[in-house]
């Protein structure tokens, strides 16, 4: 091969390199650009676009899914964004979906936003329009903060006044502030109060000792809380002691009866109980009774060793005998 | 300023009418660069003897000094991100950086110094030697030899070497990136490629057409246009140089305001 074809293959591979580098990097950015990608048109109208201009980039779930195709002026002031979006993806966008502007990162390019969308709606088509929703405009946000500026100028001028109060120790802040005795008595009421913490707390541990104790199986409370069988023999038994207290209602009356009747003197007991004269005589009956007693006694034993009588005690003596 | 004769001999002054007769001199030697590009015979051996000069000997100097603009510049932009927290954004600042400016300038200026002076000095010793003259007595077109095949050869092979020194810086820079950010290759070229657009890449080619162009044309015209002597070989050569070199910038500063002309829209 002589030098001047070896240059010249030289000369034809450097160049082809050079072109395949700028190929591959035309490539590669149409491809990031979704410039040789199927797509579809759709629309959507702002009333401000904040700079966005065609070739930004058109997000869908986070993810890159086409560019901004055209931005024409629109109605009186609106403007009418273009896009071209990917045909693979036009499936996952519905019809109700939204379109707003947003941006790349804090400070990064303008970008449109197509988000929302159910499944109930069909997936957007060709010359579609989407529905357009204002981003949070930047003017906006500063006129509201310019109006937060002027309420925390108020609210540092409102606190100024008032830590000038506190200071010369007007009002009850400024007196506690100021005032030692104050000072002490708040102190006072603070050592109170953590006793009175302490005590609470000693008091809850206490309920809660007690409420284990209530858990516990087998107690009485435990089955009370927890055992569904004892509320049927508890109602038996409540039952029972409902008409035991019922009769002793009914037997409390009769006594109450008995008792009246035996405190009044117009009956035999209440007689012997309450007539003194009827005591009297009773008692006169009874020292009576116990003389004749004694004298039938004398008489008996007089009967004992009289005839006919002696001949019977003297079998029941021999009878008691051989027993 | 009046001649012997009454008539005025120079029109301003020496030195302005000198400029003023080598600007019209320099845009006859262009106007007869594109009468003759056109025109047969062409001198093909003589234009790829020519690429291979200014394009295949020419490349290692620029992938090395691409490599080294890519790393270093990397380098030095990282602090004023890095205030920011904003170290990531470097693939996509270096990316513009290289592929708008800096790969399409650095290429041109190495090349104004090695192929320019190169050319300068080639054939303004030419010239000293008579062997322009020579080739006009033998029938043959000087101009169509020497100067079209060598203002192609720059045209077009600083382009493509614009393409190398692009991917070259590219490569340094990652390399720097991958070695301070722990960034992935395809993470690198994804951001690199978010960031340019085709504008960039095709008015960069553009550009680098008229850079080609210019330390061509400046390189034949002063060694074409050389003063007899060995000394005007050496002046030949560093004026290619001087020469390309401004017009290099002034081409950038120009196609800077054309392309955001393009940008804007």
């Amino acid at each position: 091969m002589n030098q001047e074809n070896k240059r010249s293959i030289l000369v034809g591979l450097f160049v082809l390199i050079g072109i395949i580098i700028l190929v591959l990097g035309i490539m590669t950015l149409g491809g990031q650009q979704k410039k040789f990608v199927k797509a579809i048109h759709v629309t959507a109208v702002f009333d401000d676009i904040g700079g966005l201009q065609p070739g930004n980039n058109i997000w869908f779930s986070g993810v890159k899914i086409g560019t901004v195709r055209k931005i024409n002026f629109f109605g009186d002031s609106q403007v009418e964004v273009e896009m071209n979006v990917e045909e693979k993806v036009v499936e996952f966008i519905r019809k109700n979906s939204k379109a707003t502007i947003s941006s790349d990162g804090l400070i990064g390019n303008k970008i449109i936003v197509i988000y929302g969308g159910t499944t109930d709606y069909p997936s957007v088509e060709e010359g579609d329009r989407l529905e357009a929703v204002m981003p949070l405009d930047t003017d906006k946000m500063m006129e509201t903060l310019q109006e937060n500026n002027k309420n925390l100028v108020d609210i540092t001028n409102d606190l100024k006044v008032l830590t000038g109060k506190i200071a010369a120790g007007e009002g009850i802040v400024g007196a506690v502030m100021t005032d030692s005795t104050l000072g002490v008595n708040f102190r006072t009421i603070l050592s109170n109060l953590e006793r009175a913490s302490t005590n609470s707390n000693n008091m809850l541990a206490d309920l809660a000792d007690f409420s284990n104790k209530l858990n516990q199986e087998g107690t009485l409370a435990n089955d009370l809380v927890t055992d569904t069988s004892i509320v049927p023999d508890l109602k038996a038994t409540l039952e029972g002691l409902r008409l035991t207290v019922e009769n002793a209602q009914v037997l409390s009356k009769e006594f109450s009866t008995i008792t009246d009747k035996l405190n009044s003197s117009d009956n035999s007991l209440g007689l012997l109980l309450n007539d003194p004269d009827f005591a009297k005589s009773l008692k006169k009956t009874m020292e009576n009774a116990d003389s004749a007693s004694y004298n039938l006694n004398k008489g008996m034993e007089a009967l004992e060793y009289t005839w006919p009588f002696n001949k019977g005690f003297k079998r029941k003596a021999k009878a008691e005998g051989g027993n | 300023m009046a001649g012997p004769s009454g008539m005025r001999k120079y029109i301003f002054s020496k030195k302005i009418d000198t400029f003023f007769k080598g600007l019209a001199d320099a845009w006859n030697f262009v106007r007869r660069f594109f009468q003759e590009v056109f025109v047969p015979p062409y001198e093909f051996k003589e234009v790829i003897h020519q690429c291979y000069r200014i394009g295949v000997e020419s490349l290692p100097l620029i992938s090395l000094t691409g490599f080294i603009v890519g790393i270093v510049f990397t380098n030095q932009s990282r602090p004023s991100l890095s205030e920011f927290g904003a170290t990531s954004w470097l693939p996509s600042l270096i990316a513009i950086a290289i592929v708008r400016a800096m790969g399409p300038l650095v290429t041109a200026l190495i090349a104004a110094g090695k192929v320019g002076s190169g050319i300068g000095a080639e054939i303004a010793s030419m010239k000293v030697t008579e062997q322009i003259d020579a080739m006009e007595v033998s029938a043959t077109n000087p101009y169509k030899f020497l100067v079209v095949s060598r203002v192609l050869a720059t045209t077009f092979m600083i382009p493509v070497l614009v393409m190398y020194t692009d991917f070259v810086a590219l490569m340094g820079a990652f390399i720097n990136v991958n070695a301070n950010e722990l960034v992935s290759i395809s993470t690198f070229f994804a951001q690199v490629f978010s960031s340019v657009t085709f504008l960039d890449i095709f008015s960069s080619i553009i550009k680098s057409l008229f850079f080609g162009f210019t330390i061509g044309m400046v390189g034949c015209y002063k060694g074409y246009t050389s003063s007899k002597g060995t000394e005007g070989v050496g002046r030949a050569a560093n004026a290619a140089v001087v020469i390309s070199m401004f017009l290099i910038f002034i081409e950038e500063l120009l196609s800077l305001q054309i392309i955001n002309l393009f940008r804007i829209k």
